[in-house]
């Protein structure tokens, strides 16, 4: 035996091994990509490399042999500035997106690609599992998002993006249709959690604070649940008897419900904090926004939220004939349409933009218009004009379009001297909504008003008190935006919960340059909506406006899904080097070696442009399996994998074994499996056994929600039995 | 009288068939003309050498087909006076005469086709005398030598061979790498087409060193004159039983065997050399093992470069002594140097270790062809550095020009003059070895790539504050992480040229201007209006019609239209049009 220090360890190794293997039998990580035990070593990545205590060169550890007395470090400064360049040199020719772009625009990172596939292969229940990772109200939330996912969708270079938002409403519709899935809570910690507030925010901590096996109740000033989603969206768009089917279900994990306290009268931050481990406020933003125009004070002018809250509780205020919405966004949308319901004539929404810069929903705009909304462009209120202390008419200044402002959208300047009077009945004003700064005055606001809390520990000025949602920062923002801040926050309690550390960091990913992907090649199939009820009945009543998707509609918008995020993102090991160290390949940036082309067979798919040459396919095909369906072409950094003789894959001598795949370390060589839409999914993999001509063989088998995905050969009798991959999943007992 | 016509590529490439066909169209007979290899005085080509009876030698030089029945006359009348504008001058000889010629001893003097002509110059006695003492006593010579590898790493010559001989194993193999790819070098070239007897006769006493039954030359297919005359010097000593069993009667038996590289520069890295010979795609392996412990089908095998081997024979005809004799306390022996660029005489030149770049340089090649003065020096090709005027009296030795953050190479060594731009130099040679990388390691595939797409930026004008910091670390990078010694010295035309230019990269970046003139994208041509005599012929050479004017009136460049292709500047006659 050999005696050697690494990392000031003492370590015994054989003579004659490496120092990758004397690290590995001593439980130290070495970082490789071209390196298995199943082929000879390679030297390629450069990963492996260690310093070895008077050896000037840096050492490969795969090859560099122990010896007696050496002293190795594996993690310093040089090892690990060389790895990071090594990977920045990587990443910067690997073109592939390790998670689609939908997921990443949503601000809750949910895996939209992934409940896609899974609806349109029919896995209806598996979809909204995988939703409720990240949403815990995905019925209400697919009604009322703004989805910035679709706004990432790549689908709409080729035509429109895929209907992410209805989808979701589709998988959580189908769920509450029968047995809802509640999921398993973790033993309970004995640990106390208030949450203040019953919105989306406070509701998406709560939930998955239940599940990690911590007590919560949810403190709630209104008579019921939901927040914003019950009282600031109309019934139309937001049944109610669906949120209370969700909050229902969130009840099951063990979260209690309080009604009808309020902050600062029945409790404070102070006495909840005494009576729990920690304090979630998630108050969020009841105030309407004032405009500061003259004659806000008459009556007749309302708040966009307050005027749909009094509505949705049955006490709607008196509108008259003639009604004017000041603002351009989802709220006044939502006033407008409801004003139309309550029977108002005239109904106008007054926007100092054009329709382009309005930052409502396109499809929000356009139904309003249906039902009779009549939009006034290029205005700017300058007065409402009262009479008796009631609201008249309002002059308005006609606007135009100047140069573009800090947000990018052209800025609306005044046409001097132009003005148009209109008269109304009421005005609803629908241009934002405030914290009720009173409520939250224990804690440190900021200079607008809001809590101020740490953008990524969410802490606040006092300890243990943690603040999301719109009341914080830099206030209100769309409810998916609440349950992101939740589900990041509720990492952070439960490590506060815990006394362990957290890691905020976002870990890098490979993206691929948008504006290098070429969509030629793609068939040109029309976005799907639900089916709506008729503008003409619909703008009579406040029955929900979507009737949603037929399981068949919900099948066929999933299959336009791209699948732009990589498959082997769950087991990609590239990516968990790539993570380890903090690396930036931008510096790196330039041109991409390969370009994405596709080639495949019966099992095996191969994407050129994301490999990295590690050569373990080329030398597995060769030293194992001895078939030399693959090797290397071209010179440097045009080197590539290529079948051979640049053939297509299923013309060449190879027989599917399928041992280059298990050791791609990235996402250039798949395994299809036994769905119709391959869907990135964080598979389990168990090692079965079948009987092929009378001897035992080992086989991987992959499953998903209890569905056997794909079953890969594992050893010589599988790989060269030339069995199938339905055939050896016949075989499974 | 002899008549003698230097026939290496240089020579044939120049025209001396030709100029054979034309002397003995004049009658001359066949019989007394003979050939030789490379004279080393590429730029005199082609060269006729005549010698009288006494063997004194008339050098005629860039004979053309035209010359050959003044030579016929001189060769049949002996009078001189036929050939005097062709006789080599005084200051052209010496070129040679400051030479101290060992590994090219033979060169441009005997036959390289005939066996006799170099047995006649005292060849293979080396072997001889090899065979007559143990091959420890072989090794012992080498090393009082002071031989170390030629091909560029100057690693000790008898240590590489001490270590295939104690390698366990019967079965050993010598490899001599001839797959010279450095852009501009010729030496081994020249050795193998001039004097391939004496690659033959130091490979087998190599062989006989380490114990290796088998020898190997590894050449590239682009040196087919050097693969055809190996050849037929092959097949001459196995018929004189130089190569064989039981070697001059000596127990020592070795067979011989060519391979011809396919081309790619990365061969010539010792381990990516074996698996070319092997039949594999020439990628290096790992070291360990060392191909001294595992090589050629895994077996012990030792590789040295030609010029090396060139050295053997002299070194154990003349005493390890002697060759120790010649050079400095670290470097012995003499080095062969390819010279070419802007320098007035480029060829062969050996010389002993110590003398300095400035012999070389202006000493034997005459300074300067043009009126610039010289800036730099590229020592090692792609692999090596540039050395500027400041340290042109560096001396010729491994450890001086290692620290100067270049490399004594294989000998290839390009001359600049101030018309050259450091930044494009450095990217002409990264473009090089990122084309010939071989793809397998991160470092080298994708840094070299990175590294150019830097150095293109910035010879465009796009280069950016913070660039030249960048090329360092990944110069860095590559010089610790890639696989091989490709990868590995790649960086080294860039971090020399940072190190002794880093104004000129400053200039491109920050100013966007080429100081040397060179990038395209960086220089505007203009016309001094005063200087232009409106003689209108640059207009008229003007490729895409950018200049305009009328006759006897100052023209005008349109530096929209302009595409800089220099056309103007180099035809204007009154020095009226500038580049800046």
């Amino acid at each position: 035996m050999i005696n050697l220090t690494i990392n000031g360890k003492a370590v015994q190794a054989p003579e004659g091994s490496t120092i990758l293997e004397a690290a590995k039998a001593a439980g130290i990580y070495i970082p490789t990509l071209c390196y298995d035990e199943a082929v000879e070593v390679y030297g390629a990545c450069g990963l492996c490399v260690v310093e070895a205590q008077g050896i000037p060169k840096l050492l490969r550890s795969c090859s560099a042999k122990v010896s007696e007395g050496m002293v190795v470090n594996t993690e310093s400064e040089r090892v690990v500035r060389s790895r990071k360049v090594a990977m920045e040199l990587l990443m910067s020719a690997h073109d592939g997106d390790c998670v689609a772009p939908c997921q990443l625009n949503c601000p809750a990172r949910t895996d939209c690609q992934g409940y896609v596939g899974l609806i349109a292969n029919g896995e209806f229940d598996a979809a909204l599992k995988l939703i409720k990772n990240k949403i815990p109200l995905p019925a209400s939330i697919g009604r009322v998002c703004p989805h910035p996912c679709e706004k990432a969708c790549r689908r709409k270079n080729v035509e429109e993006p895929i209907n992410i938002a209805q989808l979701k409403a589709f998988a959580a519709d189908m769920d509450l249709k029968s047995d809802s899935y509640v999921p398993e809570t973790a033993p309970a910690s004995g640990k106390k959690v208030a949450v203040i507030g019953g919105g989306p925010a406070g509701l998406t901590a709560a939930y998955y604070l239940a599940v990690m096996g911590h007590s919560v109740t949810v403190y709630d000033m209104m008579e019921k649940m939901g927040g914003m989603l019950r009282y600031g969206i109309p019934q139309y768009r937001l049944p109610k008897e669906v949120l209370d089917k969700e909050i229902a279900i969130i009840e099951k994990t063990g979260v209690k419900l309080v009604n009808n306290v309020k902050l600062g009268v029945d409790f404070t931050i102070k006495s909840l904090k005494e009576e729990n481990d920690a304090v979630i406020v998630a108050v969020g933003a009841w105030k309407s926004s004032s405009m500061r125009t003259k004659g806000e004070e008459l009556d007749g002018v309302y708040g966009g939220i307050d005027f749909l809250r009094g509505v949705i509780k049955g006490n709607a205020p008196e509108i008259g004939e003639k009604v004017a919405i000041c603002g351009g966004g989802n709220t006044a949308m939502d006033a407008c349409r409801t004003a139309v319901r309550l029977g108002a004539k005239e109904v106008y929404v007054v926007y100092r933009r054009t329709r382009a810069e309005m930052p409502a929903d396109e499809l929000e705009i356009r139904e309003a218009e249906e039902e009779g909304v009549i939009y006034k462009f290029l205005t700017n209120p300058l007065s409402f004009n009262g009479e008796n202390g009631k609201v008249k008419s309002i002059t308005l200044q006609l606007m135009e379009l100047g140069e573009p402002d800090a947000s990018g959208r052209r800025r609306p300047v005044p046409i001097e001297g132009k003005t148009e009077e209109i008269d109304v009945d009421s005005v609803i004003l629908a241009i934002g909504q405030k914290l009720v700064t009173d409520d939250v005055k224990e804690l440190s606001l900021n200079e607008r008003g809001n809590i101020e809390a740490d953008p990524d520990f969410f802490t606040t000025s006092i300890d243990g008190v943690f603040a999301i949602g719109d009341a914080t920062n830099r206030g209100a923002s769309i409810a998916i935006e609440a349950i992101g801040e939740a589900d990041r926050c509720v990492k952070v309690v439960d490590a506060y919960l815990k006394g362990i550390d957290v890691e905020t960091r976002v870990p890098y990913i490979s993206r691929r340059d948008e504006s290098t992907i070429d969509y030629s090649d793609r068939e040109k199939k029309a976005r799907l909506t639900p089916e709506v009820l008729p503008a003409d009945i619909r703008n009579k009543n406040f029955d929900e406006v979507s009737l949603g998707f037929t399981e068949e509609a919900a099948k066929e918008e999933a299959n336009r899904c791209l699948e732009c995020g990589c498959r082997e993102y769950y087991k990609c090991k590239l990516l968990k080097v790539a993570q380890r160290y903090d690396i930036d390949p931008a510096r790196f940036k330039g041109e991409m070696p390969q370009k994405y082309t596709r080639d495949e067979n019966a099992f095996i798919e191969r994407n050129t442009s994301k490999c990295i040459l590690c050569g373990l396919c080329v030398r597995s095909c060769r030293e194992v399996m001895d078939i030399h369906a693959i090797g290397l072409m071209g010179r440097g950094f045009k080197t590539d994998v290529s079948p051979a003789f640049a053939l297509p894959l299923n013309e060449t001598k190879c027989n599917n074994c399928g041992l280059c795949v298990q050791l791609c370390p990235t996402g250039s060589l798949t395994e299809k499996f036994n769905l119709p839409k391959q869907v990135p999914l964080n598979e389990e993999y168990t090692e079965e056994f079948v009987e092929i001509d009378g001897k035992k063989s080992s086989v991987l088998v992959s499953r998903y929600n209890g569905k056997v995905l794909r079953v890969i050969p594992n050893d010589a009798i599988s790989r060269n039995s030339g069995l199938t991959r339905e055939e050896l999943e016949s075989k499974l007992s | 009288m002899r008549i003698v016509i230097g026939q290496g590529s240089c020579g044939i490439a120049a025209g001396a068939e030709k100029v054979k066909k034309a002397l003995l169209n004049t009658g001359v007979s066949a019989d007394s003309i003979s050939i030789t290899g490379c004279i080393g005085m590429c730029w005199l080509e082609p060269i006729v050498d005549i010698y009288d009876d006494e063997n004194k030698l008339t050098r005629l030089v860039k004979v053309g087909e035209g010359d050959a029945e003044k030579i016929a006359r001189f060769v049949e009348t002996g009078d001189k006076a036929l050939v005097e504008s062709l006789v080599v001058s005084d200051e052209d000889s010496e070129f040679l005469s400051k030479q101290t010629r060992i590994a090219l001893r033979n060169c441009g003097i005997i036959n390289p086709e005939k066996l006799e002509a170099y047995t006649a110059a005292g060849g293979y006695e080396a072997l001889k005398k090899a065979l007559s003492i143990t091959p420890e006593e072989v090794i012992e010579i080498i090393k009082t030598s002071g031989l170390a590898g030629r091909g560029g790493a100057g690693f000790p010559t008898w240590f590489k061979w001490n270590a295939a001989r104690q390698s366990a194993g019967e079965e050993k193999y010598l490899i001599c790498n001839a797959d010279e790819g450095d852009p501009g070098a010729f030496m081994d070239r020249a050795v193998i087409e001039s004097d391939p007897h004496n690659l033959i006769e130091g490979m087998l006493i190599g062989a006989y060193a380490i114990g290796a039954k088998h020898a190997v030359v590894y050449v590239r297919a682009e040196y087919p004159l050097a693969i055809k005359r190996l050849r037929n010097a092959i097949a001459q000593a196995k018929e004189a039983g130089i190569i064989g069993e039981n070697i001059f009667g000596s127990d020592f038996s070795c067979d011989f065997m060519i391979k011809a590289g396919a081309g790619a520069f990365v061969c010539g890295e010792e381990t990516a050399l074996i698996e070319s010979l092997e039949g594999h795609r020439g990628m290096p392996r790992l070291k360990p093992p060392f191909p001294a412990q595992s090589g050629f089908w895994r077996k012990p095998s030792n590789i040295n470069n030609v010029e090396t081997f060139a050295n053997v024979a002299w070194i154990i005809n003349n005493g390890g002594e002697a060759f120790a004799a010649m050079g400095t306390e670290g470097s012995k022996g003499t080095k062969v140097f390819a010279v070419t660029g802007k320098v007035k005489r480029s060829g062969l030149v050996e010389i002993p270790m110590g003398k300095t770049l400035r012999d070389v340089i202006f000493d034997i090649g005459g300074g300067m062809k043009t009126d610039k003065d010289f800036k730099a020096v590229q020592m090692g090709g792609p692999s090596g550095g540039c050395i500027p005027k400041e340290l042109i009296d560096t001396v010729i030795d491994y450890k001086a020009l290692g620290a100067t953050g270049a490399i004594m190479g294989s000998g290839g060594m390009v001359v600049m003059d101030e018309s050259t731009c450091m930044v494009g130099m450095a990217k002409f040679f990264l473009d090089f070895t990122a084309k010939e990388s071989c793809g397998k390691c991160i470092h080298c595939r994708i840094g070299t790539k990175r590294m150019l797409e830097m150095l293109e930026r910035i010879t465009k004008g796009e280069g950016k504050e913070g660039d030249i910091e960048l090329l360092e670390e990944l110069c860095y990078s590559i010089k610790d992480g890639a696989l091989c010694g490709l990868g590995q010295t790649a960086p080294n035309p860039v971090l020399t040229t940072i190190k002794y230019f880093r104004d000129e990269y400053e200039a491109h970046i920050k100013d966007k201007k080429c100081p040397a003139g060179e990038c395209s994208d960086l220089i505007e041509y203009k016309i001094i209006a005063d200087k232009c005599k409106g003689c209108t012929l640059c207009a008229r050479n003007c490729p895409v019609n950018a200049i305009s004017g009328t006759v006897k009136n100052p023209h005008v460049i349109n530096t929209e239209k302009c595409i800089k292709c220099g056309k103007c500047f180099q035809s204007c006659r009154f020095g009226a049009i500038v580049k800046e």
